[in-house]
């Protein structure tokens, strides 16, 4: 039991990369139904259809990176891994909101990309403001990716 | 720098000149025509239509012919073909172009009548092919499939369902007509079905038929040809087919090389088709027309002079009214311009607005680099961009902006890759730790590494969106001032200014926002006290003016104080500003992973191939995803936050009637 705090971290780093993953594919792949609709209809759409459909996916690369980020500062890249129970929950708690807003903004992200590949369907000049959609929802998940990491950076520090 | 000026330009000419005259405007294409002359007895708008379908039908018969030759003959393009633009012909060429379309239109109707063949003949081949396998279970038969018989016999040839064999049949009849003299030889037999010929005398060919067909007997394919030689005659018909299929394949390929051509001839009627369209919209008499229309400012004096010296007309040019609905053209120097699809996919400025694409050119490309933030990205995308604008001069306008927009924020991402010590992420340090053995190699960031200090790096996105988002303030301020509304410039800007701006300022005299945000300075206290004052007077006038529409004051005070509330939308948009850091945290964090994925198989030879192919797919994979987030997001950046300060847009973009081709530009002066 000595490795307590290890555990909660590593599930903390684990469940950062699954929930945004989730909310991530969940959306790009919501995202990409549309997308391949409209393609059928209109092939010349593509590149503009695609990068809406990608737009979702971002949660998932911030999931990547705050697990990543996670790992290295604990020791499982390489490096010991000795630490309080204390220090594994704080790891644990710091991995949480990236973890649930990447999963939550993930799929509302999608519809949102859905909607606006629908707009574009209809009118592709309005591409620029289609794409505002979507990154308006992914501005939660940036604030998110923030607390997570900024909770990350200042943990070593902490004597506890 | 801004908006270009129109000039409203009304023309009034001889109807002997109008084709002249118009295809002078389409090629010269600096005029958006827009006809606001009401109908009368005396002018009116004709109907050419007629004139329009005839154009587009034998365009379109020049497409489907284009068609054809790209499918027998594809031209060959490279890669990036896309990018080089279409080919410009001078006068000359433009002139025998003319004089040679109707042997291009002849040589449209070679082209499709050979493909027509070619149809007839691709459907002819698998029709005879089914036609000969339906013929392969009767080849031992040695007469005619429709042979009925001699002068004293009756013959059946046909087929009975499943395998059967001779006793199977004999078997059958021996139920149905035990009695019957027959003959039954079995020509060929498969699980489906047992071809037969039978033979009986011609008296009883009644009672052969009626067993035969309780049998589920099915005749034949009627032939007057003995199956072999059938199969001959089809066989060779197939061959012919093919042979005559390879020919007018030839044929249709030796046309190809006339595709030019064809592609004027689309092009050539295009124009003609839209010329139709707009005398159409024209008003007039017998003798006179009238063309009415926007003309940008600049381009007005040349146009006025090169048509009065070539043909008997009137011109004349005003400034429009303040109320008109003016088209808007923008126009920017070479630093800017690549931003004005930016702004036109937002929206064109709208009335009494002025064109935003030069400050928003001060932030665009440095918040791109921001997050982004990766030298080696930066030199890829920039060189990638550079290659294309050197080497495809011909490139359409719309792609040459974006080539260089692209080129721009290539050319940030290095200064800020530098700045914050990102090249390939930590590559440097990766390949002198694992294969050169020197674990301190690294590029050395010329200012901080914001992995290292992120705080750091927030407190700097803060400040770039302060400055961000007080520009679009002062831009407002701008507006305001330009249209004379000095008062709603100080109630709706300067009171924000001071409000924002001083409650900054009071924070930074805290001691406990400068240790959040690691700042090594702090405001004096009286720096702090001054602000504050300056932000609650601010505050009041907020309160005051906020809500000065309203009359009733109690009304207009709940208002104001509403408006305060607002402050709370600059402390969001501040904290959108993150995004910078946590996008450039991305890019170099996923980078790092990729290379120490990549480091995993330590030194060695194997470990450097196992290296270099993770580094590529890696890398490809985080400059692509980055990229496009670092797009995305500074479109967002400006749209949501620095727009929205001072921005509406609503303008109509400037169409001009021009020459609107698919393959040819025609040369100005033509």
């Amino acid at each position: 039991m000595a490795n307590l705090g290890f555990v909660f971290a590593l599930i903390g780093a684990a469940a950062a990369a699954l929930f945004a993953g989730m909310g991530s594919s969940i959306g790009v792949g919501r995202a990409g139904q549309a997308a391949a609709g409209v393609v059928a209809e209109d092939g010349s759409q593509f590149s503009k259809v695609l990068i809406l459909q990608l737009l979702p996916g971002t949660q998932g690369i911030y999931g990547l990176l705050i697990a990543f980020i996670t790992m290295s500062q604990i020791g499982v890249l390489g490096g010991s891994a000795d630490m309080s129970l204390a220090k594994g929950l704080a790891y644990f708690a710091a991995c949480l909101p990236i973890a649930f807003v990447g999963l939550v903004s993930g799929m509302a992200q999608g519809n949102a990309s859905v909607a606006a590949i629908g707009l574009v369907a209809k009118d592709p000049s309005q591409f620029g403001k289609a794409m505002i959609f979507p990154a308006m929802v992914e501005t939660y998940a940036i604030l998110a990716l923030l607390v997570s990491i900024l909770a990350i950076f200042a943990i070593p520090g902490l004597t506890i | 720098m801004a908006v270009v000026p129109m000039k409203r330009v009304t023309i009034a000419a001889l109807r002997k000149d109008r084709k002249k005259i118009m295809e002078f405007l389409q090629r010269r294409g600096v005029i958006e025509l827009q006809n606001n002359i009401p109908e009368d007895e005396v002018f009116r708008k004709y109907d050419m239509s007629a004139g329009r379908q005839t154009f587009l039908r034998n365009r379109g018969r020049a497409e489907q012919a284009l068609n054809v030759l790209n499918t027998h003959a594809p031209e060959e393009k490279g890669l990036l073909s896309g990018l080089e633009g279409r080919k410009t012909i001078t006068l000359e060429e433009y002139e025998k172009g003319i004089t040679e379309r109707n042997a291009t239109q002849e040589l449209c109707s070679r082209i499709l009548d050979l493909d027509k063949e070619y149809a007839e003949q691709s459907a002819k081949i698998p029709r005879e092919e089914l036609e000969l396998t339906a013929l392969e279970p009767w080849m031992s038969f040695d007469l005619p499939l429709s042979f009925s018989g001699t002068r004293t016999t009756s013959a059946f040839t046909g087929t009975l369902p499943g395998q059967q064999t001779q006793e199977s049949i004999e078997l059958q009849f021996a139920e149905l007509e035990p009695d019957l003299k027959k003959d039954i030889t079995i020509l060929s037999s498969s699980p489906e079905q047992t071809c037969i010929f039978a033979v009986c005398e011609k008296e009883d060919s009644a009672r052969m038929k009626d067993a035969l067909r309780r049998m589920n007997f099915a005749a034949a394919p009627l032939s007057s040809q003995v199956p072999a030689e059938e199969k001959k005659s089809l066989e060779k018909s197939i061959e012919e087919a093919k042979k005559r299929k390879e020919k007018l394949h030839e044929q249709i390929c030796e046309l190809a090389p006339r595709r030019e051509k064809i592609e004027f001839l689309i092009d050539y009627l295009t124009m003609r088709a839209d010329k139709y369209e707009m005398i159409g919209t024209l008003s007039q008499s017998s003798r006179v027309f009238f063309v009415e229309g926007y003309v940008p400012a600049r381009s007005c004096e040349q146009l006025e002079k090169d048509l009065v010296s070539r043909f008997d007309m009137v011109f004349e040019a005003e400034d429009p009214a303040a109320d008109e609905d003016v088209p808007v053209l923008m126009r920017n120097n070479g630093y800017s311009s690549p931003l004005e699809p930016v702004i036109e996919s937002y929206s064109l400025p709208g009335k009494g607005e002025f064109d935003p694409s030069f400050l928003t050119s001060l932030f665009y490309y440095a918040m791109f680099g921001l997050m982004l933030s990766d030298a080696a990205y930066g030199i890829l995308m920039a060189g990638a961009c550079a290659f294309v604008l050197i080497k495809f001069k011909n490139m359409e306008a719309g792609t040459r902006k974006s080539m260089k927009l692209f080129l721009y924020c290539g050319i940030a991402t290095i200064i800020s890759g530098f700045l914050f010590g990102s090249f390939f992420g930590d590559a440097p340090h990766v390949i002198g730790e694992t294969f050169l053995g020197k674990p301190d190699a690294g590029l050395k960031a010329l200012w901080f590494e914001p992995i290292n200090d992120p705080i750091r790096m927030l407190s700097f996105c803060f400040l770039v969106g302060l400055i961000h988002l007080f520009t679009g303030l002062g831009a407002k301020l701008y507006v305001y001032i330009k249209n004379g509304q000095i008062l709603d410039g100080i109630y709706d800007v300067v009171f924000w200014f001071m409000l924002v701006g001083g409650a900054v300022f009071y924070l930074l005299s805290m001691e406990m926002i400068t240790n959040m945000l690691r700042l090594n300075f702090i405001m004096p206290a009286a720096v702090g006290k001054a602000a504050a004052v300056i932000a609650i007077i601010g505050a009041v006038g907020i309160v005051f003016t906020g809500g000065r529409e309203s009359r009733n004051w109690g009304k207009r005070i709940a208002k104001g104080l509403y408006a305060v509330y607002g402050v709370t939308g600059y402390l969001s948009d501040l904290l959108s500003y993150s995004r910078l850091l946590a996008l450039g945290l991305a890019t170099s964090v996923i980078s790092s992973l990729f290379n120490k994925m990549g480091s995993m198989f330590g030194g060695g030879f194997f470990g450097a191939i196992m290296f270099v192919i993770v580094f590529l797919i890696g890398h490809a994979l985080n400059i692509a995803i980055n990229a496009l987030g670092a797009y995305v997001h500074t479109n967002r950046l400006q749209y949501v936050e620095f727009f929205g300060k001072f921005y509406e847009g609503g303008g109509r973009k400037f169409r001009p009637y021009q020459a609107t081709t698919k393959y040819f530009k025609f040369k100005e002066d033509i």
